[in-house]
């Protein structure tokens, strides 16, 4: 391809800043600002000097602890689950045309178009006390299940359930990588389903896996509004967490070291999905 | 596929069929998925969609003892339903409409401006992807605090704000990116000054993905609830607010399944057109994928 020059290069300059002022200003304003604040906030007191009293305080907490544990717990086995549900859906897709696929990958999307608070209120009328499991369940004189509604698996599955599209779309879109040749190619060979899998699949996709944890790490860590509706009120996830200290109990103080270190939990993960976003964008060039 | 093409619908019936099926046998696996999502993803809709026009609908019956649209009129004549509505409606289109504003120039700009430190200030813009949402949400709560701006309006306006400005600025970036060059040489070769250009030739064509951003940005700003809660509570009460109020304070469950009908369907066609316009690969390209 023969590369356009920037005719009007000089001229964009200042033009070119201009134009990206205001959000930029909104930028530095509104995240990194607070952000800065955040930490220098919780750590720094005019007039006191430094003190990580905060800090000291929610990790000798034991309810603070408790929440940070399930967080922890929940957000490893969802990012797992999103995973090994999105990946057989994802492979399938990949080697598969036809109607079929194509009705599979709209279904399998389609929690995309559902906003959380309408996931969470749908997911009360099944799973709840009464819902229409406990329905069918009676139907066939069958006891109840032990409701997952306000507890630990309710969010699990409500948040699984939220999360399958994206995962779904970063997995296959790493999986364009692999080529159907070497998959027939080990086929001829004798390679049964598995092997092909580990062999052949896996190690060509391992990043598009990193970036889909990574980015569910991200989302999950400080999930709010599934968690808050389907989950337990003790322990909480740090989400409603926060939201309870900063509002209930008017402690901004405190909900901001719990924000500080909900971002130190996750800084690796954040790490990871930002280069991997940049690399994938190759910048605005 | 592409050699059925020149086969006329008249022979491609049995012959061409029958190839097809040969070379693909019944797809089992496609079908297996295929009810186990169905039953997965589309049960809680349904089942909430049936509570919306249950008027009774005593445990442990699987079906409503009577449907009716009892519940709709109720739900439609609640005056905090109403007030959050138009509420939400000012407020989605107030972000949505400043967003664009000052968004879509800084993504032209991003796109095909040459300026310093284009690179790194797109990059702040990707870094705000490493912070987990809601700890942003608690860090800016804070500042708002100190600037009365918690409970009102406009703080409401401008946290939303700054959750529309990633995508408002990379979806157009790749639509400013994706205009074909020649078409603007060749108009400026004919005399045509910038601003015609713009206009007339790269303007039509970013107008799609443009317009989809738009859409995005409106239904996902009318839905949300993380930063609407923390900011917006007590004075500022948006429609899932309202929604999430329904199933806190255990009223009629039918209030709710009708506002999930009422609400979900024109934003699910909003979203559709959407994805039409952009693709799947265009979403999953922004996430990093």
């Amino acid at each position: 391809m023969v590369t356009v020059s920037h005719p009007r290069a000089e001229g964009g300059r200042l033009s070119g800043l201009l134009l990206v002022a205001l959000p930029v200003v909104l930028l530095i304003w509104l995240v990194l600002w607070p952000v800065l604040q955040a930490f220098v906030g919780t750590l720094y007191f005019p007039g006191k000097g430094f003190s990580a009293a905060s800090y000291v305080y929610f990790f000798s907490d034991a309810y603070s602890l408790r929440n940070l544990w399930l967080t922890l717990w929940v957000t490893a086995l969802t990012s797992a689950l999103r995973v090994a549900f999105a990946m057989p859906i994802a492979i399938y897709l990949r080697f598969r045309k036809g109607s079929i696929a194509a009705f599979v990958q709209s279904l399998a999307l389609f929690p995309m178009f559902v906003p959380s608070v309408l996931v969470a209120y749908a997911f009360i009328r099944v799973l709840g006390p009464n819902g229409i499991i406990d329905t069918l369940l009676v139907a066939v004189h069958l006891p109840k299940l032990p409701s997952p509604y306000l507890a630990p698996a309710g969010p699990i599955i409500g948040l699984v359930w939220e999360g399958l599209p994206l995962t779904l779309l970063l997995l296959l879109s790493g999986l364009g990588r692999v080529s159907t040749a070497s998959v027939e190619a080990a086929r001829d060979l004798g390679a049964k389903g598995w092997t092909i899998f580990t062999r052949i699949i896996l190690p060509r996709i391992q990043s598009s896996i990193i970036v889909a944890l990574a980015f569910n790490v991200l989302g999950l860590f400080s999930a709010f509004t599934l968690p808050y509706l389907l989950g337990p009120a003790s322990p909480e996830m740090m989400g409603p967490y926060m939201q309870r200290t900063f509002s209930d109990n008017a402690d901004p103080l405190n909900a901001t070291t719990q924000a500080v270190i909900t971002f130190a939990f996750c800084a690796a993960f954040g790490v990871i999905y930002v280069r991997a976003i940049a690399k994938g964008r190759k910048g605005p060039a | 596929m592409t050699d059925l093409a020149p086969l006329s619908p008249f022979d491609a019936s049995p012959a061409a069929v029958g190839r097809i099926v040969r070379r693909e046998p019944v797809d089992w696996t496609g079908i297996a998925f295929l009810t186990g999502l169905a039953v997965v993803v589309l049960l809680p809709l349904i089942v909430t969609a049936v509570w919306a026009f249950a008027e009774i609908w005593r445990f442990p019956a699987i079906v409503p003892q009577r449907m009716g649209l009892g519940y709709w009129q109720d739900t439609l004549s609640r005056n905090d339903v109403w007030q959050a509505l138009w509420l939400s409606l000012s407020l989605t289109t107030t972000v949505t409409v400043i967003s664009a504003a000052i968004c879509f120039p800084a993504a032209y700009a991003f796109a095909r401006l040459d300026f310093p430190g284009r690179n790194l200030l797109f990059l702040a813009f990707l870094s705000v992807q490493a912070f987990p949402k809601f700890g942003l949400i608690v860090a800016t709560a804070t500042i708002f605090l100190t600037l009365h701006l918690v409970g009102t309006f406009w703080g409401v306006v401008l946290i939303q704000l700054v959750g529309t400005l990633l995508y408002m600025i990379w979806i157009p970036v790749s639509a400013f990116q994706g205009v074909d060059r020649r078409l603007e040489e060749a108009a400026r070769d004919v005399g045509a000054g910038p601003m015609r250009v713009f206009w007339f030739i790269t303007l039509p064509q970013a107008l799609p993905t443009l317009f989809a951003a738009l859409l995005i940005t409106f239904v996902s700003t009318f839905y949300e609830t993380d930063a609407a809660w923390l900011i917006g509570l007590p004075n500022v009460r948006t429609m899932p607010m309202v929604m999430i109020s329904f199933i806190n304070n255990a009223l009629e469950v039918q209030y709710g399944a009708v506002l999930f009908v009422f609400l979900w369907v024109p934003s699910f066609v909003l979203m559709l057109a959407a994805r039409r316009v952009m693709g799947a690969d265009a979403f999953a390209k922004g996430l990093g994928g």
